[in-house]
């Protein structure tokens, strides 16, 4: 059963977090690449996360197999995480208006390396274009900041 | 697979914490980050297991994991296929990996709370550069090569830091010389030298470099933070990206207060040294099975000690440990015999005395001694110093030895293996900055001369 994403994680979903994005074959054999930008659609119903396609090959065809998906966002100053787990709805070649969302994404996601020591001159060599724009339907919201409460699954109100 | 034992030693400084993949019996996938990969011999890795959760839950169910590692220097990312092995709940990497992680709970106050359940063993399968994940580097050039001339240039330090090391003929001199050699052939322009105190529980800075004034006489429990844990363990302790573990420490912290576990969760220790401090190094001085003290090395580069600077350091400890320990015994059989004459002779002091007086008060509750209310010492080194106020005081004497301070109960010094040598650098280091007019130098192995160049005035109070 689809769920929305919680009201107060569509801020941090589009605010230049870190992206880990993990999907798995016929054989389980899991797959973990980055994600390059993430957006919430309207009714929070369904999330869209970027993917370089010169390094997607074996998350496309996973996906394609069998659409399970899992995606970390997480803030690198203070490690506040969270997983949506989910189901893809389906993947297309992103457009100018998805390139805008991206390069939103890299500049808040290169000063927050920034603040955690990583050369701006480094970070902004993480190449995201072009992307493919991967839309799935979310099923459950996971707490994954580390500690003892991680992996537990958050209340989801309407 | 001989890819994986050629990645750089960065890659798992756990600088930008690595990413791993993996799936449930059912087929649902998971990601999530990992605190720490350790590179094994024969193609394996270890991650540490500190808490139960999806990712270990997954590998029982089905072994099969994915890591995405990231190379903080020039951030390449490599993917790595691995297969879950077995978990370590003892032995010398469960201790290497418990070690390192008790040493940022402790420091972030989450001593028991946060620690090591399993060190988990993965055999890799297969490891990979992504080709595309970056752009080409451009105008903006190739990342800085890494120097490969350090292992000649380090041992050519080595060298020096052990011929100056054995020069020296007091502790005072012993240390300032080791501090000062590891910056001139090291470059370690931020280093210290702690030991432990009377009670053998705490240790305090008897000699440090570039931290101003303020770093000698700090104190940390043995046990507690990374220097602390250091000396309990007796283990080498090497953290880059300090920020980034603390960080993470904090935020298993902050998630423990969320979830309100059942204990209460101890002050944070502040580090002491840089406040900006990116990698810290410490070495346990050990002499036999003894510890001696703990050498600690900062810098505000993350990536300022790799591996080959922590082989090389423990030889440099090793060294530090016997050089300290042959001039304290020297120090100790020559301090017997009545000086003929000054071996060393007294330090002219041009400047006139001072004609102000400089009022100090020891408050016995507390067992310490303030000067113009300002703090200056407090426990041995504080006794000792009002001992020798008054004593220069009353009678005018300016000629003492470690052997009367020794003999001496009401000072409290341990019978056996007493550290009355680094308390008088501790003492002497103090009073060059908080009171400048007491001076107090070595005249001869076991022998000092203490004087005063201004007016005294003496207070005791608590009874």
């Amino acid at each position: 059963m689809p769920i929305p994403l919680p009201e107060a994680l569509t801020e941090f979903v589009e605010g230049g977090m870190s992206i880990l994005v993990g999907t798995r074959d016929a054989a389980l054999r899991p797959e973990a690449s980055r994600g390059v930008g993430a957006s919430v659609s309207p009714d929070r119903s369904r999330l869209t996360v970027y993917l370089n396609v010169a390094v997607a090959d074996r998350t496309l065809a996973n996906i394609d197999e069998n659409g399970e998906i899992a995606v970390t966002f997480s803030r690198v100053v203070d490690h506040r995480t969270f997983q949506v787990k989910g189901k893809v709805l389906g993947v297309r070649r992103s457009g100018k208006k998805d390139r805008g969302i991206q390069e939103q994404w890299l500049a808040a996601f290169v000063e927050q390396l920034y603040l955690a020591g990583l050369p701006r001159s480094i970070s902004r060599r993480l190449r995201f274009w072009p992307s493919v724009a991967v839309e799935f339907e979310i099923h459950d919201v996971f707490a994954q900041t580390p500690g003892p409460g991680a992996g537990r699954k958050l209340e989801v109100a309407g | 697979m001989s890819s994986f034992d050629e990645l750089p030693p960065r890659c798992f400084q756990g600088v930008i914490p690595a990413a791993i993949a993996t799936v449930s019996r059912d087929g649902t996938p998971n990601i999530t980050y990992l605190s720490q990969l350790f590179r094994l011999e024969n193609g394996r890795a270890a991650l540490s297991c500190q808490f139960f959760n999806k990712t270990k839950q997954n590998v029982f169910e089905n072994p099969y994991a994915t890591v995405e590692l990231w190379d903080p220097v020039s951030f390449d990312a490599y993917r790595l296929e691995l297969r879950y092995l077995h978990s370590e709940t003892a032995g010398p990497l469960f201790d290497q990996m418990a070690m390192r992680i008790q040493a940022i709970a402790s420091h972030t106050g989450m001593k028991g709370v946060f620690r090591l359940i399993s060190a988990d063993v993965y055999e890799v399968l297969a490891c990979e550069k992504r080709e595309g994940f970056l752009e080409p580097a451009g105008e903006l050039g190739p990342p800085e090569p890494l120097d490969d001339q350090l292992p000649r240039t380090e041992l050519r330090g080595l060298q020096l830091v052990t011929q100056r090391t054995c020069r020296a003929q007091t502790l005072d001199d012993l240390l300032t010389t080791l501090l000062e050699s590891l910056k001139d052939a090291f470059g370690f322009r931020h280093s210290m030298v702690l030991m432990p105190d009377e009670s053998g529980e705490r240790l305090f800075t008897v000699a440090s470099r570039g931290y101003g004034d303020e770093g000698v006489g700090a104190e940390i429990a043995i046990g507690d933070g990374l220097l602390g844990t250091v000396a309990s363990r007796k283990q080498l302790l090497c953290i880059s990206s300090i920020e980034g573990e603390l960080r993470y420490g904090r935020a298993v912290r902050a998630s423990v207060q969320a979830t309100r576990t059942r204990r209460e969760l101890t002050p944070e220790i502040p580090l002491p040294g840089l406040p900006d401090a990116q990698s810290q190094l410490a070495i346990p001085l050990v002499a036999g099975e003894r510890l001696v003290g703990v050498l600690a090395v900062e810098s505000r580069s993350a990536l300022e000690f790799d591996e080959w600077h922590e082989a090389f350091l423990q030889i440099v400890g090793n060294q530090a440990a016997v050089a300290i320990e042959n001039v304290l015994l020297r120090e100790r059989s020559e301090g017997d015999d009545a000086p003929e004459s000054h071996a060393v002779p007294i330090p002219e002091d041009d400047a006139p005395p001072s004609r102000i007086p400089r009022r100090f008060r020891f408050f016995r509750n507390d067992d310490c001694v303030f000067v113009d209310d300002e703090y200056l010492i407090r426990n041995v080194p504080g006794r000792i110093l009002w001992k020798l106020l008054r004593e220069h005081l009353e009678t005018g004497r300016t000629e003492f030895s470690n052997r009367e301070l020794r003999l001496d109960a009401a000072l409290g010094l341990p019978a056996i293996r007493d550290n009355l040598e680094s308390r008088l650098v501790l003492l002497r280091k103090r009073l060059e900055q908080k009171c400048p007019e007491l001076r107090l130098f070595s005249t001869a192995r076991g022998h000092f001369h203490f004087e005063a160049r201004c007016p005294l005035r003496l207070e005791e109070a608590g009874g």
